[in-house]
């Protein structure tokens, strides 16, 4: 049977009629699961100083060392839900708060934004819900634009509403959705480069269809290269694992400029640094 | 934002397929105060089986849409490898990817958010033209159509005909 699936589009409903569907209990508990987390952990979480990385890793002694060395150079976290889509939350919440503050990042990146969509209509998604994505995205986007780079105003304000708004799932798992649609475009332009970075015989678009596009995928390298280059914005990602030495390294995409985002990678996830 | 984004999102496309309707189906609201559940009228498409035919279904939509997929239902009897008996539509696009009960996982297209209820009928449309037995919902229609395809066809024509018979007498 499992050979038989591999190239089918539809469903074998009553082949294994009666017996009970293993693969429906699995589903059953994984909902279960995902629901427990989505009760007990925002989808933006406040910032917390460092420290309470330390408390999360008390009895680990590889893990505590590198708590230490990545305190060397970051004061606070900010932890995001882990649904799968933490990469682009985490990300775009970073951006969006480091934009408050960078008038002239800010200029450029709403030009990328506001063309985005007519790249994507043109690469052929339904101009209807790419619409519909894109007009939430830009309505938060234009609210950061409003205060963005005025030190006349306390920005108290922007950041609440901005911390609500990404708690808010509606408003929150669209810009993950536009942001998905965004990296899909990107890596759809330049199928010639990322297909190198594709695994399998997959395409380009069956990739983005499969791992980029569908919400609660796990975002990979391949993610944070495509969105970086079509956002033009540096991330730093530091990446904590249990692997040998005491240090956390960092990888910059692109490299050679400076990071204006800087997330924690911990194996299945990632959080906000603050310096 | 008060009124979730499902909502406001069923209602622009249900204005927008009335203003400009797409050929092959109509669709409309169950009940006028329920954006959630529609209804839909499929005319069978030209040169296949099923011409002539107008099916009705049911689409149950989620309040999380367009995150997660709605679920289609046949009201009127129609027999199709991948329609079950009781009317529930298999199509990989109705799936979230990681829904893997049905194990199609690599090679087919998932639910993803840009979905509207056009695409979904359109492939909804084209499973009727062409469908899938290597993982039918309807394991005897798929069977019939694999090695008695005439007997399959009557069946069909059947369906059909009662159909159409319906809309003449009672104009349902």
């Amino acid at each position: 049977m499992a050979d038989d699936a591999a190239s089918s589009s539809t469903c074998t409903g009553n082949l294994v009629d009666n017996s009970i569907n293993q693969d429906e209990l699995i589903m059953k508990q994984q909902r279960e699961i995902e629901k427990e987390i989505s009760e007990s952990i925002p989808l933006v979480g406040e910032i917390e100083p460092l420290s309470s990385l330390e408390k999360e890793y008390n009895e680990d002694p590889i893990y505590l060392l590198k708590v230490k060395d990545l305190s060397a150079k970051y004061k606070h976290i900010r932890r995001t839900r882990p649904d799968g889509n933490c990469f682009f939350r985490a990300f775009s919440y970073a951006y969006l708060e480091h934009l408050l503050t960078d008038r002239q990042e800010y200029e450029k990146f709403y030009e990328i934004a506001k063309n985005s969509k007519d790249i994507l209509v043109a690469l052929g998604f339904p101009q209807f819900t790419v619409e519909d994505f894109y007009e939430t995205f830009m309505e938060v986007v234009l609210r950061v634009g409003d205060k963005a780079g005025d030190s006349s105003v306390s920005l108290d304000g922007i950041r609440n509403e901005l911390h609500d708004k990404f708690n808010k799932q509606g408003y929150s798992d669209y810009i993950v959705v536009y942001l998905r649609l965004i990296t899909s475009g990107q890596l759809q332009t330049q199928h010639d480069f990322y297909q190198n970075f594709i695994e399998g015989m997959r395409t380009v678009t069956d990739f983005c269809r499969q791992e980029v596009e569908p919400m609660y995928k796990e975002s990979d390298h391949i993610h944070i290269i495509a969105l970086s280059n079509a956002l033009n914005v540096c991330v730093r990602v530091k990446y904590m694992d249990r692997g040998e030495g005491s240090q956390v390294i960092a990888h910059d995409f692109p490299e050679g400029s400076k990071p204006l985002v800087h997330l924690l990678y911990r194996p299945g996830h990632y959080d906000i640094l603050y310096a | 934002m008060s009124e979730p984004q499902s909502s406001l999102l069923l209602k622009k496309q249900l204005a927008e397929l009335n203003k400009n309707p797409v050929e092959g189906f109509s669709a409309g609201l169950i009940d006028d105060n329920d954006i959630y559940r529609w209804e839909v009228l499929i005319i069978g498409p030209p040169d296949t089986l099923y011409e002539g035919g107008f099916f009705k279904a049911h689409l149950y939509f989620p309040k999380e849409y367009p995150l997660r997929p709605p679920r289609m239902k046949f009201v009127t009897e129609i027999w199709h490898p991948n329609i079950e008996k009781n009317g529930d539509v298999c199509i990989s696009i109705l799936h979230e990817p990681g829904d893997d009960k049905w194990g199609y996982e690599k090679a087919s297209e998932r639910w993803l958010p840009v979905h509207t209820v056009e695409t979904i009928l359109i492939s909804v449309i084209s499973m009727l033209a062409d469908p899938n037995d290597e993982s039918p919902a309807n394991v005897d229609a798929a069977k019939e159509w694999r090695e008695r395809y005439s007997d399959f066809k009557k069946k069909v024509a059947r369906c059909v005909r009662k159909k159409r018979m319906a809309r003449v007498i009672f104009g349902v």
